[in-house]
């Protein structure tokens, strides 16, 4: 009896508990479709804001600024986390207490601190060698910095996963060390390495405050755009690029939901 | 599982037409001696792994290295495969220093003992594994490894993917990879020891048929003294680095070179010897009668009595050394009866076969007679 | 002479896991140190420099920036700074003890329900906080905004004077940093729920005459290295948290972060900025600290750690 009042009360309160969740979220989509510029009542359905958004160039530049600082930023935090990760575990019986601390500085580091650390830092540089100027590139070398660490943590664990006695059987079956890389570790460490890239991909699409003060007057992004917009007084159209932000999100979770599932079967 | 590996074993005459041509041409191929001189493994500071290895392994010979955990044999089979280096000392294979050669460029291959099949490939691409890296065309692949799977006849297993196999199905499989690539010497590496008791007695008899069909030398790694026995020609007992003994499984069961040799291979009667003189030793267990060749001077030593050559019973036998003993436990085993009796306020073990002989009671005083030949002294 | 040659071939070894090291480790280490290490210790270097004219950090070396941040400046002491610090210790361990009320039963709902249903549920907790921040906080806004049905709720209830809407306020920044950590708690204790004893519980259940003290007693303490691990996911960043109570919270609102960032790109005064940064980063280390030596003792400490 009593435990079947306490099931209900826990059902409930769940059910409570998504509503907060995605009531925000619920109704950044609703007023992209409101045909008012208000975001206090809606009156009636319209497209109108999406059609503005084609329209507005500067949206459309800060997508592609997003893409390609997440897709370059990826690639290359693939690449240098990929070799962390194998050398942490080729080498996990040594002492290297320096690079676990070095390895999660980035994350632990509060995201402001990291930011205008970095700002600071490169309009230093800047003044005193003239490289290093704010813009895209200072923001792709802030965002590979926080994007190393979780490449290397997951293609560590990756490997740790593995029986050792796997990279024997790669040397005693022929493999020379350059075979070995490409016939038996990228192979093996294929799903990490996809999953290293899709986390650095949506770490980089989310990061707000980091981008912020590594970016010049040239590269904002999605989300600078955004919130400049917000600063400067609402704007429905903002309603309609966050709406696209969050399809894309609900798609991702649904694919990921597919992938894990198909796995299991 | 178990079905294809009976059908395997009751192969013996041949039956299917390609098995048979598989066997001729595995029986082609050459054999290679292994030389090891003087090797020495050292890991840190104070493990010795190896301390002055000196061993022949003959071609075509199923050899064993046999001890328990840290007495060195998985590190000599890890330097035969090149996976470890030698601090010290060399290694021929046939007649080809290998040294210092990496394992990738050792005609060497190697039964994992947690088979360390691929995850990320199919059973197929496994067994291809070697050929592929050795740079062999895509369809003599596919012609080896069919051949391959027939030899040992895998049957539809090559399909499968590797998750989905069973732990002697892996077995097979590790087995079948290293086989396919004809290496000069395959090495087991407790191959047999994840399965269970039934299926590695099944396994143990495969895989010396199959060592006898390939003529291959096989250097064989495991820490049970059953199975060295019934697998090997030979067998090289190891403990603390050192080979103790080499020799037969018969020469190592019956002539152990060393009280650790003896205690290894199973033998709980070993008695210290006080003294000696002529034919004659004085023991824990009374004075006793050897053979003449047994005969040495030093007094150190002990002396192996085998349970099985106790005779229990009011006859002695001419010429046949006596003792009186007192039944303090009798273990019944259908086949055998085991008793532990009492002289000279030692434990000694008997074992009489179950003929419907006599059975002793505990507590029942008892005639001991032993043939002096079936008593061996043990250095200590 | 066969010691000289071992001692060759293992220097010899030696060397070459040494380069390989080397070759693996440099590019990612380098630049975590070169992009992260070297500018942390600019931005500390600059906290104990004099503010020039243009908000940019100047020769010689001061502690005014820590005596600004404390309060006193060219009028005398002011509490403002005090306030912001104050506030920010104060929304952390709010809206931290918020969140664990709210995920302490979520989590364990989660666990109680089938099998295939679990991975749907954490994924529709976590899916929200993969959308951007910004995009988030601009939700709440917009519900939060005066005029919204919430806000007409809250001042038909005589919480708020009329037409001032529920933001910018303290307790929407307190409600945004709810909203955002929830899924960093749920997640780590979902996982202790999933690998409670059984056992345990139904031992204490007979040992123990209520359910409150069996809760206490058995069901607790196994899920005390997940609820520490989501209270170091949650409280630091939040201690540090920029974005929420810059849109949310309004002048009143601001917190550690905002003052930082403020001396970096309107109020212009770098050693100021620097000295709340090196205050935020004490304080994570203690946090961190903290949390490990507490995991240790409960013998959790790999999962603390993350």
């Amino acid at each position: 009896m009593n435990k079947r009042v306490l099931r209900r009360g826990l059902t409930g309160f769940w059910w409570l508990t998504l509503v907060f969740l995605y009531l925000p979220l619920a109704v950044v989509v609703l007023f992209s479709f409101n045909a008012a510029n208000s975001s206090a009542s809606f009156a009636g359905f319209s497209l109108r804001w999406y059609q503005r958004l084609l329209g507005n160039e500067q949206i459309l530049s800060a997508f592609a600024n997003s893409m390609v600082l997440a897709i370059v930023s990826s690639v290359i935090a693939l690449v240098i986390g990929c070799l962390i990760g194998y050398g942490m575990y080729r080498h996990r019986h040594r002492k290297l207490g320096w690079l676990i601390v070095l390895i999660y500085l980035p994350i632990v580091l509060p995201d402001i601190v990291f930011g205008i650390s970095e700002m600071a830092f490169f309009v230093q540089i800047h003044e005193a060698t003239g490289l290093l100027k704010p813009g895209l590139g200072t923001m792709i070398i802030a965002h590979v910095t926080f994007q190393i660490p979780f490449v290397a943590l997951i293609v560590y664990s990756r490997f740790v996963g593995l029986d050792p006695t796997l990279f024997e059987a790669a040397k005693d079956l022929y493999a020379t060390p350059f075979k070995r890389v490409l016939h038996f570790m990228l192979p093996t460490i294929k799903p990490a390495l996809i999953s290293a890239f899709f986390l650095s991909f949506t770490l980089s699409i989310d990061d707000f405050v980091i981008s912020f003060f590594t970016a010049g007057p040239e590269s904002a992004t999605l989300p600078i755009y955004i919130w400049g917009a917000i600063k400067k007084g609402v704007s429905p159209e903002i309603n309609a690029i966050a709406s696209l932000m969050i399809g894309a999100v609900v798609v991702a979770a649904i694919l990921s939901l597919f992938f894990s599932r198909r796995r299991r079967a | 599982m178990s079905d294809t590996i009976s059908a395997d074993i009751a192969d013996k005459t041949g039956v299917a037409p390609a098995a048979k041509t598989t066997r001729h041409q595995a029986s082609t191929r050459k054999a290679s001696a292994i030389e090891l001189r003087g090797l020495h493994k050292r890991f840190g500071r104070d493990t010795v792994a190896l301390d002055g290895v000196d061993l022949t392994i003959q071609a075509g010979e199923f050899f064993t290295l046999l001890g328990p955990s840290g007495c060195g044999k998985t590190t000599l089979l890890r330097i035969l495969a090149g996976l470890e280096e030698p601090d010290q000392g060399t290694l021929v294979v046939g007649g080809k220093e290998l040294t210092e050669v990496p394992p990738h460029q050792r005609s060497v291959n190697t039964v994992f003992q947690s088979y360390a099949l691929f995850p990320h490939l199919s059973v197929r691409d496994n067994l291809a594994f070697g050929l592929k890296m050795r740079g062999l065309p895509a369809e003599k692949r596919d012609a080896k490894v069919d051949e391959i799977a027939a030899f040992i006849k895998l049957g539809d297993l090559v399909d499968r993917r590797v998750d989905q196999l069973s732990g002697g199905q892996r077995q097979r499989i590790a087995l079948a990879r290293a086989l396919v690539c004809e290496p000069d010497v395959l090495l087991l590496d407790e191959p047999l020891s994840a399965l269970d008791a039934g299926l590695r007695a099944q396994l143990q008899v495969e895989l010396q048929r199959l060592q006898k069909r390939l003529g291959m030398t096989f250097v064989f790694v495991t820490h049970d003294q059953d199975e060295a026995m019934v697998m090997s020609d030979r067998i090289a007992v190891l403990d603390g680095g050192n080979i103790q003994q080499v020799g037969a499984p018969n020469d190592v069961y019956e002539r152990p070179a060393n009280a650790f040799v003896a205690r290894f291979m199973g033998h709980d009667n070993l008695f210290a010897i006080h003294h000696s003189e002529g034919d004659w030793v004085e023991t824990e267990i009374g004075r006793l009668r050897l053979m003449p060749g047994e005969q040495r001077d030093d007094a150190d030593g002990w002396l192996l009595v085998r349970p099985e050559t106790l005779e229990l019973g009011p006859e002695v036998p001419e010429g046949y050394n006596r003792m009186t003993g007192i039944v303090r436990e009798r273990l019944y085993r259908g086949s055998r009866i085991e008793y532990r009796l009492e002289v000279n306020e030692c434990m000694v073990m008997a074992v009489a076969s179950n003929l419907g002989q006599r059975i002793h009671h505990e507590g029942d005083e008892v005639t001991i007679s032993v043939c002096p030949e079936d008593l061996v002294r043990v250095a200590a | 002479m066969a010691e000289i040659s071992q001692h060759a071939m293992r220097r010899r070894a030696v060397v070459g896991e040494m380069r390989h090291l080397l070759f693996s480790v440099t590019p990612g280490a380098a630049w975590i140190v070169i992009f992260l290490v070297l500018p942390s210790a600019y931005l500390m270097g600059v906290a104990f420099m004099t503010n020039g004219p243009y908000g940019l950090p100047e020769m010689p070396l001061t502690l005014d920036a820590f005596e600004r941040l404390a309060g006193f400046g060219f009028l005398g002491w002011s509490p403002g700074n005090l306030y912001t610090l104050l506030r920010s210790l104060w929304q952390t361990l709010l809206s931290t003890t918020l969140v664990v009320l709210v995920a302490y039963p979520i989590a364990y709902y989660i666990t109680t329900c089938r099998e295939r249903w679990r991975p749907i549920m954490l994924l529709a907790v976590v899916v929200p906080s993969w959308t951007n921040q910004v995009i988030r906080t601009f939700g709440w806004m917009n519900l939060l905004a005066p005029g919204t049905p919430i806000s007409e709720l809250a001042e038909g209830l005589g919480l708020i004077a009329p037409n001032m809407g529920l933001y910018p306020s303290n307790f929407a920044v307190t409600l945004g940093l709810v909203y955002n950590f929830l899924p960093f708690m749920v997640l780590p204790l979902y996982a202790a729920f999933e690998k409670l004893d059984t056992a345990q519980v139904e031992a204490a259940q007979d040992l123990y005459a209520s359910p409150v003290r069996a809760f206490w007693h058995a069901v607790f303490p196994q899920t005390l290295p997940g609820l520490l691990a989501g209270i170091v996911l949650v409280a630091i960043p939040a201690f540090g948290m920029y974005v929420i109570p810059e849109l949310l919270g309004g002048g009143k609102g601001m917190m550690l972060g905002n003052l930082v960032a403020t001396q970096f790109s309107g109020g212009s005064n770098w050693p100021l900025g620097a000295a709340g940064a090196i205050l935020m980063l004490i304080a994570t280390f203690i946090g961190l600290f903290a949390m490990r030596r507490i995991g240790k003792r409960l013998g959790g400490g790999e999962e603390v750690v993350i």
